[in-house]
């Protein structure tokens, strides 16, 4: 884990000129100086962030050999790709905020790092895919959507690029999606099955609703975030609640209702626990998911080692 | 982040340049989209040299959009203007007279002339 | 319009050109589909994408083909590349190895780069548009693949620890399994005759062997010396064809009638 915020407390003046400075609207750039707690937040979700693409890569990733089809084959493996792309972007962002990717990498492989809830789950059958492309990629559409106006510039800019990738992944897994809904019996039924094993986790995946804390009030002041997680959830099942329902398909949730009072959905409260649990690396796939990971990252320790004697090699050779 | 100059004219400790300070593998890539646009950082890759660099650089951020030319170039060797002086690059002054757009007047006087003696053979 | 099968009109010529375009068809989905199992698990994240790319790109390769014959024949991509036994499949065995780790799967595509290059040069001197064509049009992103791996293996061979030896002992594996690319079959006899193929299969291993040489050289590697393991292109395969057709074809066997 991230070494906790400095016990040094921030130089009072700078901290009051940098918090007037983002609530002006500012972004802030690497390399410029920020209070202890926020470059510890701030690392904290964006490494989370790479984690998760880097192990988001895994579920989909299983399928890429068994995709129905040339043209499926080659989009699947290209939306796989994408999201491998993702961690490269986010890890080099955190990196500005101080840790090496070297580092965050072998702790993730050792499993002491967290990624998100959704890729702990196992992608059983053809039709996990197209709800990890519409749903999981719709949910974190909204997420990361609204980080684009957060704070931290290079997080910001990195964000527009991902963003627009992931509509590409929405856009795939909707066709995937409606191959599937207007295709055979079995093939509905498949689809329905995965969307029922899909639902908790994907209304996990905003988190708890966030309860009113100092630590979130600062968190909101200095956007590292934006949008609290119930606006989150609310706003994903604006969008993607009418998908389900327009092809005819169930919403697995029999709570699910729209409060037009309210204008917003309410749904059966999830079990928070098992949120808990998940994101401790307690999941169902959890260790199956970090053993491969680690198996591919000892395998390559040779090749690491061999390239970082090569760029020693290279360093010394442009002094002379 | 050692070597960056202070500027004494303000309080002392205000650096207004400093090196990147990146590790010596983090090459900044630059993309030529068409022949007639210049290169623009696009981003960053992790590789041991240019070549490699280079060979990296073209999948990560070529894959979907036009590019005719890659540029590499080790991070650590771009110095930048510190963020904290950024005000020096906003004006204090009205500088309109640099832009075209302030002699309107003028160019309305340009354009009836121009119409009044616009002719075939000349296009 | 007729298709570029439907107007060769010698049949025996044909039939050749035919198996011709399907063993390179086949022979770019199977290592597409080898590469691709790459994606997530690459040595690094930008080599991972990179090598993702490039499997993308040999698939595309692979389905661009076989549209040629599929549209003669009024059949369908997906029915050419999974809707047939393992004895039908014409790559080399080379392709179809399993990924035995990076410096492996680099030597592989050094050295079918190097053949793939110049088979396409071929198909692009063979006369037989559109085809013709397609082959200048693809070869293109092959310099890009031989590249990659050129790039990757001087430094695997050329860095420290124990590279040299392990990038050595790929070589050695995947060697005899290369020279099948070679293979002869009578449908080359027949294009050579007919003066589509302007080279004997024996005189583009030559030219290949002259292209790889310097390249594993520069790196130190020793030519091996084993003989060629030959039967993909007659559709003799190992039993890991047998297993990548297997769950390749798993989804789609299910229903091939079905829209996926």
């Amino acid at each position: 884990m991230s070494t906790a915020p400095s016990v040094t407390p921030d130089d009072p003046t700078m901290l009051a000129r940098f918090t007037e400075r983002i609530q002006a609207g500012d972004q802030i750039e690497a390399g410029e100086w920020l209070p202890a707690e926020y470059r510890f937040e701030a690392l904290r979700l964006i490494n989370m962030h790479a984690n998760s693409e880097i192990m988001g890569a895994l579920p989909e990733r299983e399928w890429i050999p068994r995709a129905p089809g040339l043209a499926r084959k080659m989009a699947l493996t290209a939306k796989v790709q994408d999201e491998v792309g993702h961690g490269m972007l986010l890890y080099r962002v955190a990196e500005t905020l101080g840790r090496t990717r070297d580092e965050m990498v072998a702790e993730l492989v050792a499993g002491r790092a967290r990624f998100h809830n959704v890729f702990h789950y196992p992608a059983e059958t053809w039709a996990d895919v197209a709800i990890i492309q519409v749903f999981v990629d719709g949910a974190a559409m909204q997420t990361q959507g609204a980080l684009r106006s957060c704070s931290y510039a290079p997080y910001s800019r990195v964000l527009k690029r991902i963003c627009y990738e992931e509509d590409f992944h929405i856009q795939l897994g909707l066709d995937v999606w409606r191959s599937l809904a207007e295709g055979t019996p079995r093939q509905r039924a498949m689809l329905q099955d995965a969307l029922r094993r899909w639902w908790t986790p994907i209304i996990h995946f905003f988190g708890m609703p966030d309860r009113v804390s100092p630590h979130t009030e600062k968190m909101l002041a200095w956007r590292i975030k934006v949008k609290s997680n119930e606006e989150l959830r609310q706003q994903f099942l604006r969008k993607f609640v009418p998908i389900i329902l327009e092809y005819g398909l169930e919403v697995p949730d029999p709570n699910l209702r729209w409060v037009e009072e309210e204008q917003r959905y309410v749904y059966t409260e999830p079990d928070w626990e098992e949120l808990k649990r998940v994101g401790r690396n307690g999941g169902p796939k959890s260790a199956d998911r970090l053993a491969l990971r680690q198996r591919f990252h000892q395998q390559h320790a040779w090749v690491r080692e061999a390239m970082n004697r090569w760029l020693t090699s290279q360093a010394h050779g442009a002094v002379a | 982040m050692t070597s960056g100059r202070v500027d004494q004219r303000d309080g002392g400790d205000a650096r207004w340049e400093r090196p990147l300070g990146t590790a010596p593998d983090v090459w900044a890539v630059f993309v030529q989209g068409r022949h007639r646009d210049m290169h623009v950082y696009a981003g960053d890759v992790h590789a041991p040299d240019a070549e490699m660099a280079l060979v990296l650089a073209k999948e990560s951020y070529t894959r979907r959009d036009p590019c005719v030319n890659l540029w590499v170039v080790r991070a650590d060797q771009i110095h930048a203007t510190a963020q904290t002086a950024a005000e020096m690059f906003v004006p204090a002054i009205d500088k309109s007279y640099r832009f075209g757009g302030s002699y309107r007047q003028q160019r309305r006087v340009l354009q009836s002339s121009y119409k009044a003696s616009y002719r075939e053979e000349d296009q | 319009m007729p298709g570029v099968l439907t107007a060769i009109a010698d049949p025996s010529v044909r039939d050749a050109f035919r198996e011709w375009l399907l063993r390179i068809a086949d022979d770019e989905l199977v290592i597409g589909h080898r590469h691709s199992e790459w994606t997530g698990v690459g040595p690094d994240i930008e080599s991972d994408v990179a090598m993702s790319s490039i499997a993308q790109e040999e698939l595309g390769h692979g389905r661009a083909l076989y549209e040629q014959i599929a549209q003669d024949e009024g059949s369908d991509v997906d029915r050419l590349a999974f809707g047939r036994a393992p004895n039908e499949y014409r790559h080399a065995a080379l392709l179809e190895q399993e990924n035995d780790g990076w410096e492996y799967s680099i030597v592989r595509l050094v050295l079918y780069e190097a053949f793939e290059g110049a088979r396409l040069r071929l198909v692009a001197a063979s006369g037989q548009e559109p085809v013709a064509g397609l082959a200048r049009l693809l070869g293109r992103e092959e310099r890009y693949h031989g590249l990659f791996a050129e790039t990757w293996l001087t430094r695997l061979a050329g860095g420290a620890v124990d590279g040299p030896g392990r990038v050595q002992a790929a070589l050695d594996a995947a060697w005899p399994d290369a020279l099948g690319l070679f293979e002869a079959t009578p449908a080359d006899d027949v294009l050579l005759r007919a003066g589509v193929l302007t080279s004997s299969p024996a005189a583009q291993r030559e030219a290949w062997t002259d292209a790889v040489r310097p390249v594993l050289e520069s790196c130190a590697l020793t030519m091996p010396t084993a003989e060629a393991r030959e039967g993909g292109r007659r559709g003799v395969h190992t039993p890991a064809f047998g297993r990548l057709l297997a769950q390749m074809t798993e989804v789609w066997r299910s229903d091939p009638e079905a829209r996926w």
